[in-house]
């Protein structure tokens, strides 16, 4: 997890396969976070989720948003972009780790009213996300295309 | 569509791993022969070894001091870690270009190998496998067809991006119907021409489970799982992305479940950085 309040500072988290980058950004506070967690619940991996718990949604997601407020950003004023949550072909069930991924962070946003702005998740692609705190804006790369604002 | 004949010249345009790498290969193979006899075999190369021993004397390892002899290299980190960095050392020319027609930059395809050998190592490690050299080095050196199928990707893109779209297609499914072969056969070809075993060959080729009864072969398997966790975890993930087949029933062969599943994605995902520091110090 990476947060910053630094205009100087551009954030990017590189290709995320099956894991989701959720991007935040406050244009008021100038303050913007990037997560990029890699499974949906830290409950089979409690030692680990302590030691590092941005590896997790449930413990993750919280931490992200915990600390851009922090650094003075605001629930009702921020953005917030997910992308990732890529499935192998003919990946199902318990093994579709990037759809569990996304319906966890689905559930949590559910439960603390935050929506989102833009989604780009799913399908067989990776996808690199860049935030840059000056502007606030936000960019999503897919590999084999161009990069695109959001 | 290209001549699969023209493709396989360009194997003879690759450099080939170093000599003491296909040796080392081969005898770690071989159940007749000890770790002692490859520890030979690295001692009476001068250029492998003033490479470990730069190698071990860096940071990453920890070591209570400096060494100055394969042997002590050996006493302290264990001949099986010294095998492997052999491996490693003499597969990072090999692999460490940047591969425009997959979306990989410089290193990419590098680090996406390491992290499937060691992904793989653990696993074999877990089913107390007695073949854990071989699947290291594989896992190492799956994706060798890559090198030289790249820029035939690159000139074939839109038509493999219209089958995997389209047609439902995997990636090498594609690359096979635009190209004429794809990267596990032309990576199965390299290894036969660097005389690698048939068992080693059968692997790479098989990486993605084209033939069927690859499901039913360990070795593979164990590869082919470690590749399927790295794309999954972004590792390598280039214009292919994740498109590539997904068989639950290879895991299930394996006793992989749910758990173990994620358990070794959260182990790598806790390890990444010292992925990267070990990439540095073997450069």
């Amino acid at each position: 997890m990476k947060i910053s309040n630094d205009p100087e500072a551009t954030l990017v988290t590189y290709s995320l396969g099956s894991c989701i980058g959720v991007a935040v950004y406050d244009p008021a506070a100038k303050v913007g976070g990037i997560l990029h967690y890699m499974l949906p619940d830290s409950g089979l991996h409690e030692a680990k989720a302590g030691q590092n718990p941005f590896m997790f949604a449930d413990t993750g997601i919280p931490r992200l948003f915990k600390t851009a407020y922090q650094l003075g950003a605001r629930k009702q004023r921020m953005r917030v972009v997910v992308a990732g949550g890529a499935q192998i072909l003919d990946q199902k069930g318990f093994f579709n780790i990037g759809k569990r991924n996304h319906v966890a962070l689905k559930k949590m946003f559910w439960k603390n009213n935050v929506l989102t702005d833009y989604e780009d998740v799913g399908g067989m692609v990776n996808r690199t996300v860049k935030l840059e705190i000056k502007t606030g804006d936000i960019f999503i790369k897919v590999s084999g295309s161009e990069e695109k604002k959001i | 569509m290209i001549s699969v004949q023209g493709l396989i010249k360009e194997i003879d345009n690759l450099k080939p791993i170093p000599q003491i790498a296909s040796r080392v290969m081969k005898m770690s193979e071989d159940p007749e022969c000890s770790l002692r006899d490859i520890a030979d075999v690295i001692l009476h190369d001068p250029l492998i070894t003033a490479n470990l021993l730069r190698i071990c004397n860096a940071a990453y390892f920890g070591l209570p001091r400096q060494i100055d002899s394969v042997q002590d290299a050996i006493t302290l980190l264990g001949l099986q870690k010294i095998v492997d960095l052999v491996l490693l050392k003499c597969c990072t020319q090999a692999l460490g270009r940047e591969q425009r027609g997959y979306g990989l930059h410089e290193g990419e395809l590098w680090r996406a190998a390491v992290a499937s050998a060691i992904i793989a190592r653990k696993l074999s490690e877990k089913e107390g496998s007695q073949s854990r050299q071989l699947i290291f080095t594989a896992a190492l050196l799956k994706d060798i067809g890559k090198v030289i199928l790249d820029r035939f990707v690159a000139d074939s893109f839109r038509q493999i991006d219209d089958y995997i779209r389209n047609e439902g297609l995997s990636f090498n499914e594609a690359e096979k119907k635009s190209i004429g072969i794809d990267h596990a056969e032309l990576g199965a070809l390299v290894a036969k021409k660097w005389k690698l075993s048939p068992k080693m060959v059968y692997i790479i080729k098989n990486h993605h489970m084209s033939d069927e009864s690859a499901k039913q072969d360990f070795e593979t398997s164990v590869v082919y799982l470690s590749d399927t966790l790295c794309m999954m975890m972004g590792i390598g993930g280039g214009v292919d992305g994740l498109a590539y087949r997904f068989y639950d029933d290879v895991l299930k062969r394996l006793n992989i479940t749910e758990i173990d599943f994620q358990a070794i994605m959260a182990d790598f995902g806790e390890n990444m950085q010292k992925l990267d520091e070990l990439l540095e110090v073997c450069e």
